[in-house]
């Protein structure tokens, strides 16, 4: 597999070719993303057409496979961008999702830890989660019962460091909904991390 | 006379602390809130009283930050690990039709 394939001169575009050694790693990034295999296989479509189109932009300069992620990124939120302008926020903001289970109803300890959900020490750093496929098969799991733009919200924020307003501009949200959203799927993720990971034996 | 004035200020710092430190629940949602906006100072010294008698919260914090960080060098590593599914041969193949058609 030649992943940084340098363009020479004479070179013309190989969407085969592309498919063949980028076609997965490209549905995986989308997929991950949009948690959506019909819309991801879309996103990857669209980029290899896209791709052909610009061909003559692409220098050679970076890695084929680079090129062809930034294309994909730009897809991913033109459809996050469709998505957040059709649909209306719903239970993303109602207050069922709030998790309150987690914590004590009533006094003295209302608003405490509920022992079976308070947090324990995970002896972890996170050096020692990079590239273990079966931490972040978890994680994908731990994902998807989440409302599908809370989860979106999340992967914007947390796994590809984007600015709160970016965020709220792509999914047509308020800076509150989006801190609503975000503390929900931190709650219900590092929960369920510590469920199915940190201590599966219990 | 002095054991009286202590007991009284027992009372009153008990008091204050009660009313002062915030809940788990409280907390939570203002740790949330920290990785996304600068604190008012009234809200860091709320945070730093409640984490320095729960530890449950500490933690809660530190995983926050280890899931973000471990979200983000992944991302940046490798993001193909990030999930186990892969392209059908179904929609394989048609993305290799549409992409031969346009040839």
């Amino acid at each position: 597999m030649s992943e940084a394939q340098a363009k020479s001169p004479d070179q013309s575009p190989d969407p085969e070719r592309w498919l063949d050694e980028h076609g997965d790693y490209l549905f995986k990034y989308a997929v991950f993303r949009l948690r959506d295999d019909i819309v991801a296989e879309d996103a990857v479509q669209e980029t290899f057409l896209a791709a052909l189109k610009a061909y003559e932009n692409f220098e050679g300069r970076g890695s084929e496979r680079t090129w062809l992620v930034g294309i994909l990124k730009h897809k991913i939120i033109d459809h996050f961008r469709r998505a957040g302008r059709e649909a209306p926020l719903g239970e993303e903001v109602d207050e069922a999702s709030d998790h309150r289970e987690f914590f004590e109803r009533p006094e003295p300890w209302q608003g405490h830890w509920n022992n079976n959900y308070a947090p324990n020490d995970w002896h972890a750093t996170p050096a020692e989660l990079i590239e273990r496929s079966d931490f972040w098969k978890v994680f994908d799991e731990c994902l998807s019962p989440l409302p599908r733009r809370t989860a979106n919200a999340f992967t914007l924020r947390e796994v590809d460091g984007l600015k709160s307003e970016e965020i709220c501009e792509i999914l047509s949200i308020k800076v509150n909904n989006l801190w609503v959203m975000l503390h929900r799927a931190r709650l219900h993720l590092r929960n369920c991390l510590e469920m199915n990971w940190f201590r599966p034996e219990q | 006379m002095a054991l009286k004035v202590y007991e009284k200020l027992k009372h009153a710092v008990r008091y204050w602390l009660l009313r002062n430190i915030p809940t788990c629940q409280q907390t939570v949602e203002t740790i949330s809130q920290s990785m996304e906006r600068k604190l008012t100072l009234r809200e860091r010294v709320k945070v730093k009283l409640h984490l320095w008698i729960c530890a449950w919260c500490q933690w809660y914090m530190e995983h926050l930050q280890v899931i973000r960080d471990a979200s983000r060098a992944q991302a940046a590593k490798a993001p193909d690990v990030m999930t186990s599914a892969t392209l059908s041969n179904e929609a394989r193949e048609r993305i290799r039709r549409r992409l031969t058609n346009q040839n």
